[in-house]
């Protein structure tokens, strides 16, 4: 018996559904086979687990909270409020094609701009003035 | 009373009656919600979700189907919705984990084991490695095995609730099969080195 024959019948052997002949050979390849071995552990972990997950109880009022939620809700008007189906499908649209709209909008804005042209040329006084050997502020208020 | 008969008077009315539908098929949903998502209060809160949603939506309910197949198609794909919204959330789970403690797990552990702290540690982590190789799976894969696994159910029940063929479900559940082992075994390796 090879690997892959034996892998295939991991859950036969470990449910004990395997005839006298094919568990024996199931049996020797374990013994001679470490990497089998080891997946057939590692299989019965998993098994384990799931198990015990399946075994968890849920919580005791759970039915109670479902029936309180529901009641909340028929309270509140909103039984069997579902959205159609084509709004389901339009409200995303709509998002998207309004975020593409405020970005076109935007670059759009961006792109509107006035080269500048001005010619007026600065007064030449203007360009001898220092603006350090102006008398400051304070001056006037120790006055 | 058979479910088609129930809903019909729900619809007319009689909401409480929808309290035996809920008695009826809730520890199914829980335990397909458990198989998802690994966890008991998330398991809880979405059974609540999938009653609800299945509550608001019965005029939708034809017929067509059973009803426990229906509600299984319901529990399936809050599943895998409420699955890829706690895969966003990873990177703040993980870093809450560094502050709290995990005390969300219960898993009904042998009682020799419990007087061992070592050993809840080591079930602690096996269990990690199991649900994380569960969690790679790819999503038929992983539905087919939750519901074969968690639920019990036969290949055609699987196949109807996945709209698909026995052959198809065989052929996922060996491949998930497969898959979980190669997966365990990698990491069992990396451990080892």
């Amino acid at each position: 018996m090879d690997c892959q024959l034996c892998q295939k019948e991991f859950d036969a052997y470990r449910e004990g559904k395997l005839s006298g002949g094919a568990r024996v050979q199931v049996e020797a390849h374990l013994e001679s086979c470490l990497d089998c071995s080891v997946s057939f552990q590692l299989l019965m972990l998993a098994n384990k687990v799931m198990e015990a997950e399946k075994e968890t109880l849920s919580n005791p009022f759970l039915v109670t909270r479902i029936m309180s939620g529901i009641e909340e809700m028929d309270n509140k008007g909103e039984t069997y409020s579902q959205l159609p189906a084509y709004l389901k499908v339009l409200k995303p649209i709509l998002i998207s094609v309004s975020l593409a709209a405020a970005i076109f909008i935007g670059v759009l804005v961006g792109n509107i701009y006035f080269q500048a042209d001005s010619t007026r040329q600065i007064p030449v006084e203007l360009s001898y003035m220092n603006d350090a050997a102006l008398e400051s502020v304070e001056i006037y208020s120790q006055l | 009373m058979t479910d088609s008969e129930i809903i019909d008077l729900i619809i007319k009315g009689d909401r409480n009656l929808y309290r035996v539908l809920v008695e009826r098929y809730q520890p199914m949903v829980f335990r397909t919600c458990m198989g998802f998502l690994h966890n008991k209060e998330d398991a809880d809160d979405l059974t609540q979700d999938v009653f609800i949603q299945t509550y608001q939506t019965l005029t939708a309910f034809k017929g067509d189907a059973s009803f426990s197949t229906w509600i299984y198609r319901i529990a399936v794909n809050a599943s895998l919705n409420g699955v890829r919204k706690s895969s966003k959330n990873q990177f703040l789970q993980r870093l809450g984990n560094v502050f709290v403690s995990d005390k969300s797990r219960e898993y009904s552990f042998p009682t020799s084991d419990l007087e061992n702290p070592e050993n809840i540690l080591i079930h602690a982590e096996r269990n990690e490695w199991v649900e994380k190789a569960l969690n790679s799976l790819p999503e038929k894969q992983r539905i087919a095995i939750v519901l074969s696994k968690y639920d019990d159910l036969s290949q055609k029940e699987i196949a109807e609730i996945m709209e698909t063929t026995e052959g198809a479900v065989e052929a996922l559940i060996q491949r998930a099969k497969a898959n979980l082992r190669d997966k365990l075994s990698s990491h069992y390796k990396k451990i080892k080195n």
